[in-house]
């Protein structure tokens, strides 16, 4: 093959933009540290960078769901615990009330007196609001669980309609209740038997010995329904934070893939880039020696 | 055998010489200049009369040597070939281009891309669900799903200017096209002109070469000689430049990216109004215009499409603030109601719902809990649960990125490919054609001994005719 000055000049320019090319590249991988700068980079890599996003945003998102699912569970569970410590001192009251020979008319007006206050006081925490929701109203969208006189107004165990419980989604495939419904807590208003009716009976049957033993094996099984209430609670708050870790070791998986992905493997790159150079240092060197020279340098 | 005919050999002689350097000065000269041929003297040895004739014979020595013809070297078959591949290089490259300016368009893989606007419209769904009651996560959900549907509307409209912007360069490159087939019929009357006349006319054929590369990149023309001198130029078939006249090209068809399937856009000749298979750059042009951008905003359409779909049945399943079942969420911005997706497009796409009371969180109807109004959030759950669908708007897109991804490597890969065929076609061109400087040197160096040789000769002849006169005297 002929080769000419041109076409030799040509094909240096080309060599050399070539270089240039592929140092442009790599500078351009280093200096904004991904690989994938469009999907034609790598389309491969685009799919499992654009899973991998879409998986990071659902998982922080879930992460987000967790810790409030966390807020609604332990409000549900020291509210339930305050409750119980509460209708503890109305069975010792009932107690102390059955205690006939020992208790005057005066002291039992005393004891239907507090046994009322105390109800009061449990209505009150059983309509405790979190987030705008009473916790134990099921889904109801008003913002009481139960009446002033005792009587249930959520939506959901009662009434003929069926709980519809509150969750909150911890994972792609995991949603965790985290709500319980009055009439699942303290007993279902219909059979006359709930905490609040109880704890009623009680206050009027002070004095009443035969009623009030009756009202307080109701109140044995109220106490028992709640604490059964708490203990389920209690395992769905261990739940939600096996699900926290689970979420949370997710989020370093994800983001380990996401770099793994798209960000630049540095030594290599800078390696690559090193080589680059030095060719393309060489390369201009080789074209400076070799366009120079002609014939006509050594004519006389 | 005359006396003087050793002077007229020498002369001869000098004169091709001459000739000969004066062509390598032109060579030169035009070293650099982009398609010229390396010229050569043609040098022709004149011989005796070899057929015998009454009275006239041979004295059998030669009567020096003919140097009128000025050859152009160059090879025939390679400009054929480099015309065939700079048009598919010069195709493959607006192709390419294309689809790299459409990736960019949807800027992926990102936070900025669709896909987190979809990825954050459904995480605005869980927010509700966490709050059902909460009217600013109803808010914050209205709001993301406004941000996708300017998104989708953003992409729709830079596909769009992508489109109509092609759609002008390839007007503009035709009306180039138009100019250079015209000075290339010009060049043909010149250079059949010179021809008749028995005038050189290799620049002029030089010069037309050049025209016709550039017509080869340009709608992939390819040239044919006529006999005469004259080159005839043909694009698809269709002759464009046939000796000194030559043919318009013209661009007809929709102005609109989205009329492309019933009036697709196609090159015409004027006069005349045959439709021409076009190549090189007008080619990639036209494919651009009629399947490459047209297809992805075929796919952005079905992609809102889906979304409105999708979004729509789930949130007519649900039930909003007031208890009332869920209304469509997006239309095509003409607000009629039922919905028909068909007539929703990635530009047209609007979000119907802007009261945040009326997003419809609640999965239980009123009806089966006595009425009264459900503050569950089912529904919104459910809602986010979509960005897991199999055939879901999220996993649409991401294959379209992919298959994107796909092409437009492949189109660079394959204009890489290209690149190299065509120079190695440029560079066995320049091999003939180019003028080599160490080559013109030593024909310099050749000639110039040559010619001072002939010059001895003159000198020569010269004292030996002194010498005969002498002997006169």
């Amino acid at each position: 093959m002929r080769i000419t000055q041109r076409s030799l000049a040509l094909n240096s320019l080309r060599g050399l933009n070539g270089n240039l090319a592929a140092v442009s590249k790599l500078q351009n991988q280093l200096t904004s540290g991904k690989t994938i700068s469009a999907p034609s980079d790598d389309p491969t890599g685009t799919n499992t960078s654009m899973l991998t996003r879409q998986g990071m945003a659902g998982n922080a998102q879930q992460a987000r769901n967790i810790s409030d699912g966390h807020t609604f569970l332990d409000s549900s569970d020291s509210a339930l615990q305050n409750m119980l410590d509460q209708v503890r001192r109305v069975r010792d009251l009932a107690v102390q009330a059955l205690n006939t020979g020992s208790s005057s008319s005066a002291s039992n007006v005393a004891i239907a007196t507090e046994v009322n206050g105390v109800r009061d006081s449990l209505i009150a925490q059983a309509n405790q609001v979190v987030q705008g929701k009473p916790i134990f109203g099921g889904v109801t969208s008003g913002n009481q669980a139960y009446g002033l006189d005792g009587t249930y107004v959520g939506v959901g165990g009662a009434n003929g309609v069926p709980v519809h419980p509150v969750t909150r989604r911890v994972s792609d495939v995991e949603a965790i209740r985290v709500d319980i419904t009055g009439p699942e807590a303290f007993g279902d208003p219909q059979s006359g038997k709930d905490l609040f009716a109880v704890v009623a009976n009680i206050a009027s049957h002070v004095g009443d010995a035969t009623l009030l033993t009756t009202d307080l094996s109701d109140l044995d099984n109220v106490i028992n329904g709640m604490t059964k209430a708490a203990a389920d609670i209690g395992t769905r708050s261990a739940r939600m934070d096996d699900a926290a870790t689970v979420n949370s070791s997710q989020a370093l998986a994800l983001q380990a893939k996401l770099s793994d992905t798209e960000d630049v493997d540095l030594p290599k790159t800078i390696m690559e880039l090193q080589m680059q150079q030095t060719g393309y240092q060489a390369a201009l060197s080789v074209t400076a020696k070799s366009l120079q020279p002609t014939l006509v340098d050594f004519l006389k | 055998m005359s006396t003087f005919s050793g002077l007229n050999t020498a002369a001869s002689a000098l004169y091709a010489s001459q000739r000969a350097i004066d062509i390598t000065g032109q060579n030169v000269a035009n070293a650099n200049t982009d398609g010229y041929s390396r010229q050569r003297v043609d040098l022709q040895s004149i011989g005796g009369s070899v057929v015998p004739a009454v009275w006239s014979t041979s004295n059998e020595v030669g009567q020096g040597v003919n140097s009128d013809s000025v050859i152009r070297i160059r090879d025939a078959f390679l400009e054929s070939q480099a015309q065939a591949q700079h048009a598919t290089t010069a195709n493959l490259t607006v192709q390419s281009a294309t689809l790299k300016s459409v990736e960019s368009s949807f800027q992926e893989p990102g936070s900025t891309g669709i896909q987190s606007m979809m990825t954050n419209m459904w995480s605005g769904w869980s927010d509700i669900a966490n709050h059902p009651t909460d009217p600013g996560a109803r808010a914050q959900l209205l709001q993301r799903s406004q941000t996708l549907v300017a998104g989708l509307h953003s992409v729709a409209g830079a596909l769009n200017s992508e489109w109509s912007n092609t759609r002008d360069s390839l007007r503009t490159q035709l009306d180039d096209v138009n100019a250079t087939a015209k000075s290339i019929a010009d060049l043909n009357q010149a250079i059949k002109r010179a021809t008749q006349a028995g005038k050189p006319s290799s620049e002029l054929q030089d010069k037309r070469d050049v025209l016709i590369l550039h017509l080869s990149e340009s709608v992939g023309a390819t040239s044919t000689p006529a006999g005469d001198g004259t080159l005839n130029v043909t694009v698809g078939g269709v002759t464009l430049v046939a000796g000194n006249s030559a043919l318009q090209l013209s661009l007809s068809g929709t102005n609109d990216s989205a009329t492309v399937s019933t009036d697709p856009p196609v090159i015409k000749t004027s006069p005349g109004g045959t439709a021409v298979q076009v190549g090189g750059t007008a080619q990639g042009r036209l494919a651009s215009m009629k399947t490459l951008i047209p297809g992805y905003q075929d796919q952005l359409t079905a992609i809102a499409q889906q979304v409105a779909t999708q979004v729509n049945a789930g949130h007519q399943a649900g039930f909003d603030v007031n208890g009332k079942p869920g209304e469509p969420m997006f239309d095509d911005g003409s607000g009629n109601v039922p919905v028909t997706v068909n007539t929703i497009t990635a530009g047209n796409i609007t979000l119907r719902i802007t009261d945040p009371a009326k997003v419809a969180a609640a999965g239980v109807d009123p009806a089966l809990i006595g009425g009264a109004v459900s503050a569950d959030s089912n529904n919104a759950d459910a809602m986010y649960q979509q960005r897991l669908l199999d055939t879901g708007a999220d996993a649409v897109y991401r294959k379209m990125i992919v298959a994107l991804g796909v092409e437009s490597a492949t189109a660079a890969s394959n204009l890489g490919t290209q690149t190299v065929v065509s120079s190695q076609v440029d560079s066995s061109r320049d091999a003939v054609a180019g003028v080599s400087i160490d080559e013109e040197m030593t024909n310099m160096l050749q000639f110039q001994h040559a010619y001072q040789a002939a010059g001895q000769l003159v000198s020569t002849i010269n004292s030996m005719l002194d010498d005969l006169m002498n002997m006169v005297r």
